[in-house]
């Protein structure tokens, strides 16, 4: 490979955006499986605590606030609404200034019945830079996971990231 | 899917090679690659790197998506972490509290001396 080459697939790689997806199966309805995703008790419960807040209307706005920690933590818009199939949203992270350096990225969720007791629900998120910060997505397989366990067995998981508000002394701005 | 398969055992099945690790690997460090790509990463025939592909998709770890000609493929991290979650999680919580079992035992002993 020329140097030249180097330089073009570098260059090519950076304007790149990157895209990550998350699968998992869960024994549940897409009724069950959307009513978990969109209303703020229930997402709290596997989403670190986060409150999530939206009239879920294509075009409008949402914002997940969490009692352990000052301001707006995550915010977009919702860019397409259709229980309960798909929801597709912009992504701004606010809970520290790395992240939000980052700008805006995109997250789809994607309700698929399996045989008839069973889902599959695919989040894709893209849009992010090529190299951006870990803490943007790291934390979905741990949110999917806690999902899981909440609408299989009604129980909470706990994860490093549903303790991660637990103590009311703990500032630390992350999701 | 076999019927005495748990999603579990397809997940350690999976795991248990180091050539499927090393895919797992190359994914982490970048994902969404085509076949092409990661044959140029493993010394073995295009068919051998499909096969272990195909291992990793059935445990899930592995998801892939058509782009164009092409298949794209994603690591899926979420099996991993519900193994985490059912098996890890709770042998070292065990782990943990045998130490302090232990901690307090010997220390009880001492004061008995």
């Amino acid at each position: 490979m020329t140097i030249a080459d180097e330089t073009a697939e570098t260059k090519n790689r950076l304007e790149k955006q990157v895209e990550k997806v998350y699968e998992i199966y869960i024994k549940t309805t897409p009724d069950r499986l959307w009513k978990a995703i969109t209303d703020p008790e229930m997402r709290s419960k596997y989403s670190f605590g986060n409150r999530i807040k939206s009239d879920w209307k294509p075009g409008s706005r949402y914002e997940a606030t969490n009692p352990g920690a000052p301001g707006v933590l995550v915010e977009g818009e919702n860019l397409e609404v259709d229980p309960p199939r798909r929801l597709v949203q912009t992504m701004r992270a606010l809970w520290g200034e790395d992240v939000k350096r980052e700008g805006t990225s995109r997250v789809t969720w994607e309700i698929e019945p399996i045989g008839d007791d069973s889902c599959r629900l695919t989040v894709t998120h893209d849009q992010l830079r090529e190299g951006a910060n870990d803490q943007l997505y790291g934390g979905w397989p741990m949110i999917l996971s806690g999902l899981k366990t909440l609408l299989e067995t009604g129980e909470l998981l706990t994860t490093p990231g549903s303790l991660l508000y637990a103590n009311p002394t703990t500032t630390a701005g992350r999701r | 899917l076999c019927e005495d398969v748990t999603d579990d055992g397809l997940v350690f099945k999976a795991l248990a090679d180091s050539t499927r690790r090393l895919l797992l690997d190359r994914l982490f460090e970048r994902d969404g690659r085509t076949l092409t790509e990661l044959e140029s990463q493993v010394e073995m025939s295009r068919f051998g790197v499909m096969k272990h592909l195909r291992v990793l998709e059935d445990a899930g770890l592995v998801v892939s998506r058509k782009s164009g000609r092409e298949k794209r493929h994603f690591l899926n991290p979420v099996p991993i972490r519900l193994i985490h979650d059912r098996w890890i999680d709770k042998y070292t919580e065990h782990h943990v509290s045998a130490l302090a079992d232990l901690k307090s035992e010997l220390e009880r002993n001492d004061d008995d001396r």
